[in-house]
């Protein structure tokens, strides 16, 4: 089931130019590069809520753009940089949201998993507006993930979440990856975040890729110096 | 704390002034007089057909206000143009203009009658006149709430497979749903308060305002003020109960 994508879009502010090519196989692939280099952008264009100027979007031999497949049309889970909880339900309703009653009673196993990976039991019945930045963050992932997308997109996925609940959680999202085989793309700034999740990465620059590979290939060459930059700012690698 | 009692007393102070004019109940017009004839029947007319005006206003807005926010903006800009010319219109001339339009000299007049459907003191004259009254403001204030929700939500419903239909259902309803209440209302207040254009179109059957008028020209003062009294207890609990139940989902 790989997603193919060809395809270019501009935007005027700020001004970029993304022009992207990739086939992505099922796997964990980091989207890793600056701030600004188009990384939201390209995911946004796979979601749906943007469109290419040009190009073409294929997912398993379904055509996503041209012309635009509905949004709910798309197999895929996004995880966006702003939650977007539902603010008028409670945590549980925000993670089934997107299940019917009975999918609910067949997906129970997974809808407990998925509570207590990501540690929201104490938070389940609590209503939405009430929950922390980090809170929030593993509600909108448990959504994200509730119903076994075979494509999934994560933007940022551990923002405001501390080292370790980050490491615990890289664990769990690589568990359930390999036992439900989806794609998953993510997308951060911070090559330590992306590290723990993603064996492959895909680097990105001025919306153009510049190099893909494993994170001992970028680390040992990066091809170009802000790449570079960016991974010597690290402090892990600094150690 | 001397905020908080400057500001208590200044809303106090605009309730008075706001109160001032029912005090004028306490006015010395000689004992009341009840009007057990025409009071029920006008009543009647009153709250049935304002309650159908009501439901046509709502089963009509609701879509139309929905699919306004992905108009073209000209389009958007043109229509709003218009929904605000027609809640400017004085009451009276509303109803001057409609009778121009849809009264039996009218060729839409002759047409609608020759049709069963009379366009002067009737049933349905009475109903178009309040729906042409009430809906741009039902119109206006359901897509204020229907824009205040974020767009970003109900893209968030659909990427996780919901379909349109489910997507208003689910998200965009519960939350517009309070600015809806409030549009209801106004629509309720403004029909149902309806008079000089009904005046015009519907002088019959009557209906509380225009039957306020009638006991206060026949009858004088000491007719009207019971029937106001009955008129404000029946049809205030409606906007109440609304702005109330708003209260307590904003506090939830």
């Amino acid at each position: 089931m790989p997603i193919v994508l060809d395809c270019v879009l501009t935007k005027a502010r700020p001004p970029l130019t993304v022009e992207v090519a990739l086939t992505l196989t099922p796997g964990r692939w980091a989207l890793f590069g600056p701030s600004g280099s188009g990384k939201s952008t390209l995911l946004s264009c796979i979601a749906g809520l943007e469109n290419p100027d040009r190009g073409h979007i294929r997912y398993d031999g379904e055509d996503w753009f041209p012309p635009p497949r509905p949004l709910n049309q798309r197999a895929l889970g996004y995880l966006t940089q702003k939650e977007r909880l539902f603010p008028h339900v409670s945590v549980a309703e925000n993670v089934m949201f997107a299940l019917k009653p009975p999918e609910r009673r067949r997906e129970r196993p997974w809808i407990e998993e998925l509570r207590s990976g990501l540690g929201l039991t104490d938070l389940w019945e609590m209503d939405a507006r009430s929950l922390s930045g980090g809170q929030a963050r593993r509600v909108a992932l448990a959504r994200t993930l509730c119903r076994r997308p075979r494509l999934v997109l994560l933007d940022e996925p551990f923002a405001g979440l501390d080292r370790p609940l980050v490491k615990a959680l890289a664990g769990v999202l690589r568990a359930w990856q390999e036992a439900l085989g989806f794609t998953l793309l993510a997308v951060d700034h911070d090559p330590l975040m992306l590290a723990a999740l993603c064996p492959q990465v895909l680097a990105i620059e001025q919306g153009r890729l510049v190099q893909r590979g494993p994170w001992a290939e970028l680390i040992a060459r990066p091809a170009t110096p802000a790449l570079a930059a960016l991974l010597a700012l690290d402090p892990w690698t600094d150690t | 704390m001397r905020a908080r009692w400057g500001q208590t007393l200044a809303l106090a102070g605009v309730s008075v002034v706001l109160l001032t004019p029912l005090f004028g109940l306490m006015a010395p017009v000689g004992a009341w007089r009840w009007s057990a004839s025409s009071t029920p029947s006008a009543l009647a007319t009153s709250f049935t057909l304002t309650g159908l005006a009501l439901v046509i206003v709502v089963l009509a807005g609701t879509p139309l206000a929905w699919s306004l926010r992905t108009a073209p903006k000209p389009v958007r800009t043109a229509f709003e143009a218009v929904v605000l010319l027609s809640v400017l219109m004085p009451p009276l001339a509303l109803g001057l203009l409609l009778m121009l339009a849809f009264g039996p000299q009218s060729a839409l007049g002759v047409l609608l009658l020759r049709l069963g459907i009379p366009t002067s003191n009737s049933t349905p004259a009475f109903v178009a006149t309040q729906v042409y009254a009430s809906f741009g403001y039902y119109l206006l204030a359901a897509s204020a709430a229907f824009n205040a929700v974020p767009r970003e939500l109900e893209h968030s419903a659909a990427l996780l497979g919901l379909g349109p239909w489910a997507v208003f259902r689910r998200v965009t309803l519960p939350l517009a749903r309070l600015g809806l209440a409030t549009a209801v209302s106004l629509a309720w207040v403004r029909a149902l308060g309806e008079f000089g254009a009904i005046m015009v179109t519907s002088y019959y059957p009557h209906g509380m305002p225009v039957q306020l008028w009638v006991d206060l020209q026949d009858r004088g003062l000491s007719a009207v003020l019971p029937l106001l009294v009955v008129f404000l207890l029946t049809a205030l609990p409606l906007p109440w109960i609304l702005h109330l139940l708003s209260n307590r989902a904003h506090r939830a």
